[in-house]
């Protein structure tokens, strides 16, 4: 106060043994840009998504809980505004893509499947966005089944079975070999 | 003995249990079928995962970290003077203690300390009070309020209390409530009201440039309590 400076006393204690919101989350936005690359499927547009979770959890943070994982919480965050915006996209375009079909498409062989053959990203465009969120979740960022499903929100076996799908679509399409 | 698809992806994933784990690798090594498939699995994971895998190691762009970053500390003493008397004198976080202050129209005249001495920690009652007094159940009669809580950049957990005779910042930390900031208390003459009001606005403001996050509310305070103000 009266304009002097302030000089915070030291403890020993290493401040990052309690690392503040924003450390924790800076800590981990590499990996939250991966995963809004993989559900956006262009960095452009993965940045922006990134950059609307930041803010929505930022304006929300008296709702996450102190001691569950923050960013579990800020990947929930993201996959439900994507989400939104792939539901909003699908309606606007009435080309909604049922989860069957997306488990035909490679296996029937389309011509969709063939021009796209080879390519991780357009393979991954194919998939309905609830079969490419599991893909996602478990085979990029590693999480488990049942840690996949509370990001969604939905029961283990419903993840589950919308991962099997999207898988056989990308095996079909990307590992025709196997 | 049928392995099915979906328990080979899961072995994939390394989602099975030890036992279920073991009897499809039993199966997978006799079973060329079983192993292609397996193979299939493993590559596409590989090959998922490594697509992406250079984004995790780009420089995050600045317009995202930024958003995370507090503003960078004032260097210049001089200029952060001059920068604090150009703002408003009464901070916006003056609200959250207003209930507190409402009480008191008689604010001391700020009296700066001797600042070189190592601030001192709270003494037994002023400690049980910032131990045991949220806000939203204070009695705003009470002769010692605390005005607000909040977190410092380090983790730890702060209060800005005022008494009659004296008022401050304390933080805990492991010895107790470190007197980080002291000032004047409530009780004064009236004509001096006005640069007391000053003095607890200064407080108040001081709270706002160390706290990382907003003041906690009723629930974070009751939070931060029942963990002894500690992490």
């Amino acid at each position: 106060m009266a304009g002097q400076p302030f000089n915070p006393r030291r403890t020993g204690k290493d401040p990052y043994l309690t690392p503040t919101f924003e450390q924790q989350a800076l800590e981990f936005l590499p990996k939250l840009r991966r995963f809004a690359a993989g559900l956006a499927g262009h960095p452009a547009d993965g940045d922006d998504l990134c950059q609307m979770t930041i803010e929505r959890a930022l304006a929300n943070r008296d709702k996450w809980q102190v001691g569950t994982r923050l960013d579990s919480w800020m990947y929930r965050i993201m996959r439900n505004l994507w989400i939104d915006e792939q539901r909003a996209r699908n309606r606007r375009s009435r080309t909604f893509v049922s989860d069957e079909a997306g488990l035909l498409v490679g296996i029937d062989g389309g011509q969709e499947a063939r021009v796209e053959l080879g390519n991780v990203d357009r393979a991954l465009a194919v998939l309905p966005p609830e079969q490419r969120e599991a893909v996602v979740l478990v085979m990029v960022e590693g999480f488990s089944y049942r840690e996949a499903a509370e990001i969604v929100g939905c029961p283990v076996g419903t993840l589950n079975s919308r991962l099997v799908r999207g898988r056989d679509a990308l095996l079909a399409i990307l590992e025709p070999r196997a | 003995m049928s392995i099915t698809d979906n328990e080979l992806a899961a072995f994939a994933d390394g989602e099975l249990p030890p036992a279920e784990a073991a009897r499809i690798e039993a199966a997978v090594a006799v079973s060329p079928e079983l192993a292609a498939k397996l193979a299939g699995h493993r590559a596409l994971k590989a090959r998922l995962a490594g697509h992406f895998t250079p984004v995790l190691e780009q420089d995050v762009p600045d317009r995202l970290a930024a958003l995370l970053r507090p503003s960078p500390p004032v260097i210049d003493l001089a200029a952060a003077r001059a920068d604090r008397a150009n703002r408003s004198r009464l901070p916006r976080w003056s609200w959250i203690a207003g209930p507190a202050l409402a009480a008191s129209l008689l604010i001391a005249v700020f009296v700066p300390g001797d600042r070189d001495s190592p601030a001192g920690y709270a003494d037994g009652q002023l400690a049980a009070l910032l131990d045991r007094q949220v806000v939203a159940d204070q009695n705003p009669q009470s002769a010692t309020r605390v005005l607000l809580s909040f977190r410092r950049q380090d983790g730890d957990y702060c209060r800005a209390y005022a008494a009659a005779d004296t008022s401050g910042i304390a933080c805990r930390d492991d010895q107790g409530w470190a007197l980080v900031e002291q000032g004047a208390g409530l009780s004064a003459s009236q004509s001096e009201y006005e640069q007391a009001g000053s003095s607890m606005a200064q407080l108040l403001e001081r709270a706002q440039e160390m706290a990382v996050g907003g003041a906690l509310d009723a629930q974070g305070e009751q939070a931060a309590r029942e963990r002894g103000w500690h992490d």
